[in-house]
């Protein structure tokens, strides 16, 4: 493995003008993740995640004072494109697509004949469980399933860093913690390398070997913190004193950058 | 679907059309009756058949071609921009004149025959498909695109994938709108000019002050116009499968 790990950021900085008037979205980020890494992000909004996110996966450029190294290599205008699977915030299903072609887009794109992407994606199916569901459109799923779909679509696009922007971010709680536990339970049996936004704090540490905290606009990396709680873990984990008390310093960290984006919009 | 609704409208509408005309003596000049229609369509069936048929052929020439070249053009502008920019202010300054105002001079350009009538169904539909194909084509946002950009798609691959199946409910607005205008500009121009068609049936009564045979006529438009409509529905189902 190249000594920069699988994606490097380096002193990364992201610009808008419009106007005559400067925008700092991002200022100088800079971070490493490690293959097999379940790194999550969490900041205030209008932190530029999503930002930093379009970056990474190659729609957005970066300015040129900065570098974003994939697997060792200097990524520079639009490099990125189909190198990551990328899932947005919101599940984009093609409502005149079955859940079955939805999930199978990516392969489509890549030139798969449609009736091999069809048996790949069939394949997975059950795993994600949605056996049974193959045929129907995306109108007929509860927002659980929609957005494991989006999931299933991301994962079929086998890239070894996914990139996932709040994919839980429109479902009810206990959905929620029901998809997060079994989110861990598939990466733990597909082993990728996975940044994962959130901006929720239980989520960020529940899932994540590190949490990365975003400062407020302009965005930077306020803080890196490891967890070392144990795997496979069990929604148990968030009453232990070690969870705790990452959560008590992150909130800390957390609260204050979200006091300053609060004061600086009002 | 259910035909019973409308099926018990049309009776009461018929028997309501009865009750007036024996009510307040409506002489059969200004107001004939339904039963006296039909009789005059059943006396000479083949007249009001083939000019229907004639008056079918063109619409349907005529809406196809059109539709065809504002969808072609629509397509062309969404992956050329400057043609969006260069053509579509012209496209909505000739679409707001009503389209029957060229008549005259397609009459002058194309004769009397059925090529006059093509081109004005033909002038009729393009725009609002070609319109509405463009919104239809822009409606994707902005994440949409990136997905599949992030995928590796090429512009012709979101063509293609996102942008031509999101249309399909704009392109089907667009021809329903067409068909009905495409039918009347084909039949106003038969009445202005033309050798043939239930659009001429109907001018030649109105000429000899024929009143029923104009009823004729336009309830033989009107059922021609309905099953052109029906099969345009079901032609719309195909295109929007999903919903």
């Amino acid at each position: 493995m190249p000594a920069e790990g699988l994606l490097a950021l380096r002193n990364v900085w992201k610009r808008f003008h419009s106007g005559g008037t400067e925008t700092v979205a991002l200022h100088d980020v800079d971070f490493v993740i490690e293959p097999g890494q379940f790194v999550t992000l969490i900041g205030p909004s209008g932190c530029g995640k999503s930002t930093l996110f379009n970056i990474i996966a190659g729609l957005e450029e970066p300015d040129g004072d900065g570098s974003v190294l994939f697997q060792g290599q200097p990524q520079r205008h639009r490099d990125l494109l189909g190198k990551v699977s990328f899932m947005p915030q919101k599940d984009l299903l093609f409502p005149w697509r079955t859940v079955l072609d939805n999930a199978a887009l990516a392969l489509e794109i890549e030139g798969m004949p449609r009736k091999a992407a069809r048996q790949k994606a069939a394949a997975l199916f059950p795993e994600f469980g949605l056996q049974g569901f193959e045929k129907h459109y995306p109108r007929q799923l509860s927002g659980g399933m929609r957005q494991r779909v989006a999931l299933m679509r991301t994962f079929l696009f086998e890239r070894e860093l996914l990139l996932l922007d709040e994919p839980f971010g429109a479902l009810d709680a206990l959905t929620r913690s029901m998809m997060q536990r079994w989110l861990l339970e598939i990466w733990a049996r597909h082993r990728r390398t996975v940044l994962f936004i959130t901006h929720d704090i239980d989520e960020a540490i529940f899932l994540g070997d590190r949490v990365i905290v975003m400062s407020a606009r302009p965005g930077t990396v306020r803080c890196d913190e490891r967890v070392d709680l144990p795997r496979p873990r069990s929604g148990e984990v968030m009453l232990t004193p070690q969870f705790l008390d990452v959560k008590r310093r992150l909130l800390a960290i957390v609260e204050e950058e979200s006091r300053k984006t609060f004061s600086a919009s009002a | 679907m259910n035909l019973l609704p409308v099926t018990v409208a049309l009776a009461g509408l018929l028997a309501l059309w009865e009750l007036a005309i024996a009510l307040f003596r409506v002489p059969g000049f200004v107001l004939p009756r339904p039963l006296d229609i039909a009789t005059a369509v059943m006396e000479n069936p083949g007249l009001y058949a083939s000019g229907m048929l004639l008056t079918a052929l063109e619409a349907i020439g005529g809406f196809a071609a059109g539709a065809a070249l504002g969808f072609g053009l629509a397509v062309l502008m969404v992956l050329f921009r400057p043609l969006e920019r260069a053509l579509v202010p012209i496209a909505i300054a000739i679409s707001s004149v009503p389209s029957i105002a060229f008549i005259p001079l397609a009459l002058v350009w194309f004769g009397l025959g059925p090529v006059s009538k093509v081109a004005m169904a033909a002038l009729a539909v393009v725009f609002v498909v070609l319109l509405n194909t463009l919104n239809g084509l822009k409606r994707p946002d902005r994440e949409a695109i990136n997905l599949l950009r992030s995928f590796g798609a090429g512009r012709l691959g979101i063509l293609w994938r996102l942008q031509l199946p999101a249309a399909m409910p704009a392109v089907v607005t667009g021809l329903r709108v067409g068909l009905a205008r495409s039918t009347i500009a084909v039949i106003v121009a038969e009445m202005l000019g033309a050798y043939a068609g239930i659009g001429q049936i109907i001018y030649q009564a109105t000429v000899q002050v024929d009143a029923l045979h104009v009823w004729a006529g336009v309830a033989v438009a009107t059922a021609g116009s309905l099953l052109l409509n029906a099969v345009l529905v079901a032609v719309d189902r195909r295109l929007v499968w999903w919903s």
